[in-house]
């Protein structure tokens, strides 16, 4: 700090709403001291649909579609979390065919969506390169999307009961190609990005979040993970067929934005295996339970809970009996993430910001609802 | 077991307790809130997956799903409030992540939280009026 016989003031500077490195809608106030972060305050509310609010006047049927649009990088994780908890109340079994299918859904969604955070976290550190690499990749799995389930992006496949439809003739065979496809390709982009001085420089040691502090703030997901902290629902509250699959939970234990980065480009390899074992040991039978048309949930409390991209992914349910919601409540990663973000940029400069939000991988429908 | 410990702990504050699967449900009076959030935080529920409220059943209660990472387990606390001048002590000294949380109850069914570091809306804009998930 130089000395100075100038009265100086700190600056407030608004990154965003629109601001091409926020990823959506979202207003950082930034408080700067010279280039130094000294406060941050984030702004959202920019896309606040009232989604929950619309929960309680639709079918459940109804409201499936709507949870696609929240973290819309992996609408079916989004779905399960709203199926589990009202499959969770009825007390409804779901076939072991359409459980597999549903991890394969889960997990090629899992995969897009840290695919896009690839693309679009090198392109805001300005290697442009890699985000048309990114969303190369991704779009093999769009076209996967659309042959099975007819929807590149909001699926709303996952159904109370099952699945809304079995996978075509053909699909598995694709589905494998891109499994033995992607770790090339993964290989490609650390020799292109991984191990670049400049990414290096931007990234190691950059926006530290201690384990502890994760915790407290409720982090979760590859956020969480990149501390070291080995909390991967898959483990620790298991559902559908993931007990039954082997795969590694991805940590590092830098604590910074490397680390974070590091996680999700290693759970893309694990995701590829998961995939595989899926299609390998897929039983045959029913995709969908026997549930009736309408949809009315004896009355009590359920909570779905999904290790989505971003981390834990929940849905509180509170029904009445009746045939709409009594209470929907959607319990984002991302909203916990921003909470903290605060902490994680105190001290650092603007340029940095752009890294340490990148890092938490956000998507503001999710966190507006 | 929690259950048990709780309900020894905290008495007549505690209306019910009961476990359903993952979950050990708790209703308590506003007072014991947060004596019991500490609680569940020393036996290892570092992690405030969630605060919300639910405005159903003729009452307004505030829900806190606390849990412990390494495993399923979570501690799920209703503490019901009027509807109108509702207020609870904030958790922010206990749970860095409630800030947020605690805002959008805030803005969304009016609880005020004493002791909030920054309590204003959070989804709606600064100069919506009324509480939209009140029933």
């Amino acid at each position: 700090m130089t000395a100075s016989l100038t009265p100086t003031e700190h600056v407030i500077l608004n990154m965003g709403p629109q601001h091409p490195s926020t990823h959506g809608v979202l207003r950082l106030e930034l408080q700067l001291e010279g280039e130094v972060i000294v406060g941050c305050r984030p702004v959202i509310g920019y896309l606040h649909r009232g989604i929950e609010k619309i929960g309680e006047a639709r079918t459940y049927q109804q409201f499936l579609p709507y949870t696609d649009r929240l973290d819309y990088l992996s609408s079916a994780s989004n779905n399960l979390a709203f199926v589990q908890a009202t499959e969770k109340l009825m007390g409804v079994q779901v076939p072991p065919r359409a459980q597999f299918l549903r991890v394969v859904l889960l997990e090629l969604n899992r995969i897009a969506s840290h695919l896009v955070f690839f693309a679009t976290f090198a392109n805001d550190l300005a290697a442009t390169t890699a985000f048309l690499y990114g969303f190369r990749e991704r779009e093999l799995i769009m076209d996967l999307f659309e042959m099975w389930v007819g929807a590149r992006l909001t699926q709303s496949s996952i159904r109370i009961g099952g699945v809304a439809q079995d996978v075509p003739a053909g699909f598995a065979e694709k589905a494998r190609e891109f499994c033995r496809l992607l770790p090339s390709r993964l290989d490609e982009y650390d020799r292109l990005l991984t191990g670049n001085r400049i990414f290096r420089a931007r990234t190691e040691g950059v926006g530290l979040l201690p384990p502890e502090e994760g915790i407290g703030y409720g982090c979760s997901g590859p956020t969480l993970r990149g501390s070291g902290v080995a909390f991967d629902l898959r483990r620790a509250d298991p559902y559908e067929v993931y007990d039954r699959l082997d795969f590694a939970v991805v940590t590092q234990a830098a604590c910074d934005c490397m680390g974070r980065y590091l996680v999700r480009m290693g759970e893309m390899r694990e995701s590829a295996r998961i995939i595989e074992q899926c299609l390998d040991q897929l039983p045959d039978g029913e995709v969908m339970a026997k549930v009736g048309r309408t949809i009315r949930p004896p009355a009590g409390e359920a909570y779905g809970r999904v290790e989505s991209p971003r981390g834990e992914f929940g849905c509180y349910l509170v029904s009445d009996g009746g045939p709409h919601p009594a209470r929907v409540h959607l319990r984002a990663p991302s909203f916990f993430h921003l909470c903290a973000l605060p902490r994680m940029v105190q001290g650092w400069k603007v340029g940095d910001v752009v890294a340490i939000l990148g890092s938490i991988d956000i998507v503001l429908g999710e966190v507006d609802r | 077991m929690m259950k048990d410990e709780i309900q020894r702990e905290f008495g007549e504050a505690v209306a019910t307790a009961e476990q359903v699967g993952q979950e050990l449900r708790v209703r308590v009076a506003p007072g014991a809130l947060a004596g019991l959030a500490r609680f569940c935080r020393d036996r290892g529920c570092h992690y405030p997956a969630d605060i919300t409220a639910v405005d159903a059943a003729g009452e307004l209660r505030v829900v806190y799903r606390l849990a412990a990472p390494e495993t399923g387990q979570q501690v799920v606390i209703s503490v019901p409030v009027p509807r109108a001048g509702g207020r609870l002590p904030s958790l922010c000294g206990i749970y860095p992540g409630a800030e947020w949380p605690e805002r959008e109850v805030h803005d969304l069914f009016g609880v005020r939280f004493d002791g909030h570091p920054d309590l204003r809306r959070i989804l709606l804009t600064d100069d919506w009026e009324g509480h939209p998930l009140l029933k």
